[in-house]
């Protein structure tokens, strides 16, 4: 009697447990549908965003740069009233209808702008009633984005957008009954459940099982998920209304993979599919991409188009069937061709090193997570044009060396930077011949020896003492012999394999003599040479050995640029950029990344420094540019080529623009290519491409030109022949005149310095009025 | 006193023929390129009018307070005319009243090295580097 009771008791015990076991359940699956459904927003990846085009009257750029980018955005070249996002070109015109965007600062409308270009420049800007205007700011390319797990992209879309047909082929073929059932559908449901044990592919699922089956659960097929599944897609159905739920469906369907992207929602789907809003989709179109719902990748437009045209075709069928569209419009959408728009997929970005820095950057103040959930827009400064020239010029190169050289495999590769040597923003990255490959980044990660591109911080060091040196300062590049204890005897030979004894410094530096570097630079103190390349904004710790003076130091190209970039602007250094600003999805500011600068050295130095490297290419190793520019142009740089030739660089800027490239084998090979001879085309051809803006580089006060006769090295002038003006700092120009040198030239030097010291009065005199 | 300040600016303009004509600086040996004429006047404001209308709206914008904007469409006029002196200091300006007198002084120093001959320029830019360093003690 006891034991009955004990079991009785036992039993109801057990029962109440099972039922607050499965009420909990319930109660928790509820939750987990209401929270998670409720606060679910979905995964947004941050969009990145090219600089935006700005044009106005003076602008240098021709006429087909600019339908190119207007191409690459979409416009079309067909004139479209009423709409935006056309142009129109004629005899040396354009017509632009630009489209609405949200810039950081403001939306800005649609506007049409007519544009004139002369001499590769624009000439004249007009809007729509002919009146000048300052400045016309084109929509910025999107150049990619940081996706969330699994690279998931979409567009939101709501469901008031979305066209009616698309929604009635929708239930046509996926769930029949879905605004009468309660989230399940029992004949279905038999239908699912001999398919779990006999393990075909399931249908039968109502759009709200799918739903949940995609967003709360993992894919595995068990009776316990099946349940799950259920009782959650019954849950949604009792707190939400049927076009919340066919919205969210309509945002999470997976519609296949652009290369490592994977295209969600119908909203996106329109856009990657057919170039359009999902608004403007017709009966056919849409029924193709309600047919792709099924499988992806099997209904494939671009791989299987004829059994995506036969399931799109049994799609209207089926809705014609049902009475959701009319015959007419049946026959006219089953005759219609699938329409897809070429295939110009960018997968995660089509340009995968410059988003690797962007990234890289943004690390530092975002969260990961937030970076791939919020739809941040992301304002860089990627310039489409330069980042154009830079992939053209070093792939067409690099497969012309390849095959001069025959090497074999793996091929040369290389690596460009480009920066606006004013302000340091990055325009363009490419970080190797694979341009479109999002693998290992040469400009950003590899690292290695300079060699003489760090010769500019020897000189440099030298010229900020200008009482022991000019530019015209004779070095001794004779044989020299490093002894340094604990360390093998270091002696150093030319690329000539000849010493050139006693040469002047710019000469030295033009020429790239190693003997005369070394000997400078150890003289000098390699610990105040390696500081200075510090201050250039080298922050890479570098070993103080005496072979650094010959740049046994490796640096990344961009690495390089930030060191250029100190020297191109004058001694100003300025962090390198790729980010603009930061906005939330819907444009409003979160962050800017603004232009800093720092003075780094005086301007006179650098002043020299500059002129020296102009030397470089007008006479030194450099010299070849002259196939590539015009000799107006007077851009500075320099070469450099390591041991056995492994690395060949070039690294040089004109007035508007700074590049750094560098050829090499990833596995160290020797190259058997100079700088000059490798790196030194590519940079030429992109720069040429480019038209860049002649280097007119700002004198600063203290620094004098003064005629030299290079034959003595003494004061000069109009009576010597050969006598070149060269940049002094003040007072430190040779004050013995050459024996060529006549009376009326020192009366001119005579007249220039005193006009010199007038200037200096005048000035005192100013800024004591200013309380200095 | 502005005034006398660009009496003052004309006068030394005047007496520094080579200065002016270092203005547009050609490239040293540059000997095939002509020589630029010499200036008798300070070098005027060669804004081109795309960049006058970008300085009037930062100037509105830092009127109103909106320093942010202000800053943000300078840097978009320098991208235009990176050399140009007075964007430069304008943006110096901005910097200083958004209490970043590190930039302040840099940006002004920055200015210095392109104002050339423009006095009136230059003593503006050196005030605002005396004041930026006073405010940073």
């Amino acid at each position: 009697m006891a034991r009955r009771t004990k079991l009785r008791k036992f039993l109801r015990f057990a029962l109440l447990a099972t039922l607050l076991a499965a009420a909990g359940v319930t109660l928790y699956l509820d939750f987990r549908v209401r929270h998670e459904f409720e606060g679910r927003r979905f995964a947004l990846p941050a969009r990145i965003f090219a600089r935006p085009l700005e044009l106005h009257v003076g602008l240098r750029i021709p006429l087909p740069d600019v339908v190119d980018e207007l191409k690459q955005l979409g416009y079309r070249d067909v004139a479209r009233p009423g709409e935006s996002g056309w142009y129109l070109r004629d005899e040396g015109r354009l017509e632009i209808a630009l489209r609405p965007f949200v810039f950081w600062d403001g939306a800005q409308p649609p506007r049409a702008v007519s544009v004139g270009f002369e001499g590769g420049k624009v000439s004249m800007l007009r809007d729509a009633s002919g009146q000048d205007v300052p400045l016309a700011r084109v929509e910025p390319l999107p150049i990619g984005g940081i996706y969330p797990a699994g690279n998931e992209d979409r567009i939101l879309v709501r469901v008031k957008d979305v066209p009616k047909h698309l929604v009635e082929e929708l239930i046509a073929v996926e769930d029949r009954s879905f605004y009468s059932h309660h989230g399940f559908d029992p004949r279905g449901l038999a239908r699912a459940a001999r398919s779990v044990f006999s393990s075909r592919v399931q249908g039968g699922s109502t759009i709200t099982q799918q739903l949940v089956k995609n967003f709360f659960l993992t894919p595995e097929r068990t009776i316990q998920r099946k349940a799950t599944e259920l009782v959650m897609a019954v849950l949604l159905e009792m707190h939400y209304e049927k076009d919340e739920i066919l919205e969210t469906y309509l945002n999470e369907i997976y519609f296949g993979q652009d290369r490592d992207r994977a295209i969600h929602g119908v909203g996106l789907a329109a856009q990657y599919y057919f170039a359009k809003d999902v608004q403007y989709l017709s009966v056919a179109e849409s029924a193709m991409l309600v047919g792709m719902i099924r499988g992806p990748a099997f209904y494939d437009p671009y791989k299987h188009a004829a059994r995506t045209l036969e399931r799109r075709n049994l799609v209207l069928r089926e809705t014609r069937d049902q009475g959701k569209i009319s015959l007419e419009q049946y026959t006219t959408a089953r005759s219609a061709p699938l329409g897809v728009t070429g295939k110009s997929g960018m997968g995660t970005s089509p340009y995968p090193a410059f988003l690797k820095l962007v990234h890289k950057q943004l690390r530092r103040d975002y969260d990961e997570k937030d970076l791939r959930s919020e739809g941040l827009r992301i304002f860089t400064t990627l310039d489409p044009r330069a980042q154009g020239a830079a992939e053209s010029a070093l792939t067409r190169r690099l497969a012309q060396f390849d095959k001069e050289k025959r090497f074999g495999q793996p091929g040369l590769e290389g690596a460009v930077v480009i920066t606006d040597p004013q302000s340091g923003e990055v325009q363009a990255m490419v970080g190797g011949r694979d341009v479109r490959y999002a693998g290992y980044n040469r400009a950003l990660d590899a690292a290695r020896p300079v060699g003489s591109l760090l010769k500019p911080a020897i000189y440099l060091t030298a010229l900020s003492e200008p009482s022991r040196y000019t530019l015209l300062t004779p070095i001794d590049d004779g044989p020299f012999l490093w002894k340094s204890r604990g360390a093998p005897d270091w002696e150093p030979l030319n690329y000539d394999k000849k010493f050139h004894g006693m040469v002047p410094l710019r000469l030295a530096l033009a020429h790239s003599y190693n003997a005369a570097a070394a000997r400078l630079g150890t003289d000098l103190g390699i610990d105040k040479v390696l500081g200075n390349l510090r201050r250039l904004g080298v922050e890479r710790e570098v070993r103080p050995y005496a072979s650094a003076m010959l740049g046994a130091v490796d640096l990344s190209p961009f690495e390089v640029a930030q060191m250029y970039q100190t020297i191109a602007s004058g001694g100003f250094r300025s962090p390198l950029r790729s980010i603009r600003e930061v906005t939330t999805q819907d444009g409003k500011p979160l962050a800017r990344y603004p232009l800093a600068v720092e003075q780094a050295f005086p301007p006179e130095p650098v002043y020299l420094l500059a002129a020296a490297m102009q030397d470089v290419v007008r006479e030194g190793t450099g010299q070849a540019m002259k196939s590539y520019l015009p000799p107006e142009i007077a851009v500075a740089g320099k070469t450099g080529t390591t041991d056995e030739q492994r690395d060949a660089w070039f690294a040089g800027f004109s007035g508007d623009r700074l590049a750094v490239v560098w050829v090499g084998y990833d596995d160290n090979r020797a190259a058997r290519l100079s700088g000059s001879a490798a790196a030194l085309p590519i940079w030429g051809d992109l720069m040429a491409a480019l038209r860049p803006e002649p280097l007119a580089l700002a004198r600063p006060e203290r620094i004098e030109m003064v005629s030299i006769d290079p034959q003595s090295g003494l004061r000069g002038g109009a009576s010597c022949p050969g006598a070149v003006e060269l940049p002094f700092v003040q007072g430190s120009a040779p004050r013995e005149r050459a024996p060529c040198s006549g009376p009326l030239d020192a009366a001119v030097d005579a007249v220039n310095q005193a006009v010199g010291e007038t200037t200096k009065r005048a000035k005192t005199f100013l800024e004591r009025l200013f309380g200095r | 006193m502005k005034r006398l300040i660009y009496v003052l600016a004309l006068l030394s303009g005047c007496a520094t023929q080579p200065e002016a004509q270092r203005e547009p600086a050609p490239p040293p040996e540059a000997q095939q390129l002509p020589a630029p004429a010499p200036e008798r006047v300070p070098p005027p404001r060669a804004e081109t009018t795309a960049v006058a209308g970008l300085m009037d709206s930062a100037r509105a914008d830092s009127a109103a307070g909106r320093l942010p904007n202000a800053a943000a469409t300078l840097e978009r006029a320098l991208r235009i005319e990176p050399r140009n002196a007075r964007l430069w200091h304008e943006l110096a300006q901005v910097r200083f009243r958004q209490q970043n007198y590190g930039q302040a002084e840099s940006l002004a120093v920055r200015s210095n090295t392109l104002a050339g001959s423009d006095a009136e320029l230059r003593a503006m830019n050196q005030r605002l580097i005396d004041e930026a360093r006073a405010a940073k003690r």
